[in-house]
């Protein structure tokens, strides 16, 4: 089956379909524009670094960050959570995070507490939330470096109270590190507002870029120790690796192709808005929440209040599996679902879905009201059959 | 090094003395380096006559383990093996060793896959083939064309055999007779249908003969024809002797579809559930009806609108329409394409 008839909600992966113009803008790019950026003076190593630069602006300029050089261009999320977490934390520092968090936030934790820092995890309730209680009385218990937590789980949907997690750090002294994979380019963020001191996201989600992209956001301030050395097009007479961003952190070519499709994709998107993505996928998940309750046999977990969650939301179909939901979701119906664990175990355990997981359905701001109701319709017939 | 064992005249006697063979050949035979792949039925009959034989470096390639039911047919395994649950490879290797010390058989405890195979086939003077599926022979018959090693393709299921010598640029291969494998879950399997001794033995005896024949040097006598036979029905036929087709995508066009992987199944570990999903390579339907039917008696088989279940073995396979199974219950991606393969055909 092609990506045309597929009824696609697994958005939470990675979004698509992509805008049009992101195919175009990397066909764009490879036939006219493909030097390589800031290596050279000639026009295509020029053209390459206007759009790697132009994007690095308009990410700026959609999440509040003043100084785009704070912005590091990644792999992915991973690598950006990955860049801030290693480049921060040293043996005796202390880390509290949430019993929400993805694998690319615990995993790394974990490697971490085995080199000496000291990771406290908050557990969170079982729709998911976090109670600033906890959050607070873990501050007040020792001098912490950093709180490591995401915007909303990639599992349930359900959203952290980001702003005010980052007032507590600050008033004990400590850094926030946003996990935005499931927000950035869904929920309006700025980082200055919201006083965020790291921001890491993929580009390939919520952005509607291309896979092989993603960002850290560095406050000023903030110092992280590069994790890799290597070159950058400036300051080439350094034997140590420049101290200025985004260089600093951004040693060897950057992924000037999959850039030139965010930035198209980012266009996409500011000229949609933001406002407007988040009202529609809220509509599709209002939809979706009320006939889930309608079909016998299946529980939602997460928020039912649309304005608590975003548009990730999880299920189970009594007297089946998971993964024999989604195989037979895809097989018989042609709709792409995830289901399982989705890289967070501990997310799972903390809603009482761990080992078998869940299926998730996760809609994108280009699924129809139409593709709802068919999976609706999927599901209610999966109901009526044994699993 | 066999000829250098004094006692090596007396062993190999019966069969220096046949003209075909010699002294001469016998060297031959003791310096040839044969790789095996499978070691079900066809496999173990064909170690057993290569150690036999004196072939000095044999390796022997299969992704499972001993089981009872091999037993009837499996020639080098014992209630022993089934009952530890050997992997079939080691097992061979070990009665091989107790048969003849003095040549050296190689046990791989793998799936032979786009990754492994032509590391597999590179050291090999000619490959037998034993497996149970067609998607493995497309990749044996890629590999070897490749790499212009000669291999005999051997099946038996039912009361029915088929043997092909395959020498690349010489003999037509596999794709030249037919250039995808025949559309599958539709064709018969040993676990399906059943298979008798007997047709396994004739079969490997014979893919046995010509792997001598060519480890002597003497390629005028080798089969160039498609060999069929039923020994239920006392059927024995020999097609024409087939040529390369200058079309074939494989041995004509040099074109590896299934090294590159374009075409084979894909297995993906499922998280949430101690699970293995086998994906075919290619868009396919099922029947589930029809494989219920298939697989009546195997196991316990119940269907669903949406799809089929059997557990058999210990095992248990959730199959779609689309071709796609889960394998629950494991995390080991061999196994599950093994299992894949038994019940649900490729
Ligand atoms: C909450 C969360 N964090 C991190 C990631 C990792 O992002 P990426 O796959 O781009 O590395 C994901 C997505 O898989 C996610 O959902
Ligand atoms: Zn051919």
């Amino acid at each position: 089956m092609s990506g045309i008839d597929v009824i696609y909600l697994d958005n939470a992966a990675t979004s698509f379909p992509k805008p049009p113009e992101v195919a175009e803008a990397i066909l764009e790019f490879l036939t006219h524009k493909a030097g390589n950026p800031g290596r050279s003076g000639h026009s295509l190593a020029v053209a390459a670094d206007a759009v790697v630069a132009e994007t690095r602006r308009s990410l700026a300029s959609l999440l509040g960050v003043r100084d785009p050089s704070r912005l590091v261009f990644t792999l992915n999320g991973t690598a950006a959570l990955n860049l801030a977490m290693y480049g921060l934390l040293r043996p005796g520092d202390r880390v509290v995070t949430t019993s929400m968090e993805h694998n690319s936030v615990a995993r790394p934790l974990f490697a971490l507490a085995e080199r000496g820092v000291d990771v406290i995890w908050l557990p969170c309730a079982q729709d998911g939330s976090l109670d600033l209680e906890d959050l607070d009385r873990a501050l007040r218990a020792a001098p912490t470096r950093l709180v490591a937590m995401t915007h909303a789980s990639n599992v349930c949907g359900t959203i952290l109270p980001i702003g005010a997690a980052a007032e507590l750090a600050h008033r004990h002294g400590a850094l926030l590190l946003v996990d935005a994979a499931q927000t950035a380019g869904v929920l309006p963020i700025d980082v200055t507002e919201q006083s965020i001191d790291l921001l890491a996201f993929p580009g390939h989600k919520g952005l509607l870029g291309p896979t092989g992209t993603g960002a850290l956001y560095v406050a000023p301030g903030v110092h992280l120790t590069p994790m890799q050395q290597g070159g950058t097009g400036t300051h080439s007479e350094l034997l140590s690796q420049p101290d200025e961003l985004p260089f600093a952190l951004e040693a060897g070519t950057v992924n000037t192709v999959g850039i030139a499709g965010l930035s198209a994709a980012l266009r996409v998107l500011k000229a949609t808005g933001i406002e407007a993505v988040r009202a529609r996928e809220a509509s599709l998940v209002e939809r979706l929440l009320e006939g889930l309750q309608e079909i016998r046999g299946v529980t939602v977990h997460g928020p039912l209040d649309s304005a608590q969650r975003v548009a990730v939301v999880s299920v189970i179909l009594h007297g089946w599996e998971p993964v024999d939901v989604g195989a037979a979701l895809d097989s018989a119906f042609g709709i792409a679902v995830r289901p399982g664990l989705h890289c967070a175990p501990l997310a799972h355990r903390t809603l009482g879905t761990f080992p078998l997981g869940t299926v998730r359905l996760a809609p994108g701001y280009s699924t129809t009201d139409d593709e709802i109701d068919q999976a609706l319709v999927a599901l209610r017939e999966l109901s009526l059959s044994a699993g | 090094m066999t000829t250098q064992d004094p006692r090596a005249d007396d062993r190999y006697s019966r069969q220096t003395r046949f003209v075909g063979v010699g002294h001469e050949g016998q060297r031959r035979i003791g310096a040839g380096r044969v790789l095996v792949v499978g070691c079900g039925g066809l496999g173990t009959v064909l170690v057993n006559l290569l150690v036999r034989s004196g072939v000095g470096h044999i390796t022997v390639v299969d992704r499972d383990i001993v089981e009872m039911s091999n037993l009837q047919r499996q020639l080098l395994f014992e209630e022993a093996d089934a009952r530890a649950g050997v992997p079939k490879a080691v097992a061979a290797a070990a009665a091989a060793a107790r048969i003849n010390s003095s040549v050296e058989v190689r046990p791989v405890v793998a799936d032979v896959t786009p990754d492994n195979v032509e590391e597999l086939v590179a050291s090999a003077d000619l490959v037998l083939d034993a497996t149970d599926n067609l998607q493995t022979r497309y990749l044996l018959n890629d590999a070897c064309v490749k790499l212009g090693i000669p291999w005999i393709y051997g099946g038996a299921v039912g009361s029915t055999g088929m043997s092909l010598t395959v020498i690349p640029g010489d003999t037509a291969c596999l794709r030249c007779l037919s250039p995808t494998p025949p559309a599958s879950g539709t064709t018969a399997t040993c676990a399906t249908v059943g298979v008798l001794a007997s047709a396994v033995a004739i079969v490997s005896s014979i893919q046995w003969t010509e792997a001598i024949k060519l480890l002597v040097g003497d390629r005028d006598h080798l089969n160039r024809t498609m060999l069929y036979l039923d020994v239920w029905s006392n059927d024995f036929q020999q097609g024409e002797p087939l040529t390369p087709s200058p079309d074939c995508p494989c041995c004509g066009q040099r074109r590896f579809d299934f090294l590159e992987s374009t075409a084979t199944s894909s297995t993906t570990t499922l998280c949430g559930r101690n699970a293995v999903q086998v994906s075919p390579g290619r868009a396919r339907t099922l029947d589930l009806g029809d494989l219920a039917r298939r697989l009546d008696g195997v196991g316990v088989v119940s269907t669903t609108p949406f799809m089929l279940r059997l557990e058999a073995g210990g095992h248990e396979l959730t199959v779609f329409a689309d071709g796609r199974a889960i394998i629950k219950g494991t995390d080991d991606m061999a196994l599950a394409r093994s299992l894949y393969s038994r019940y649900v055909g490729d």
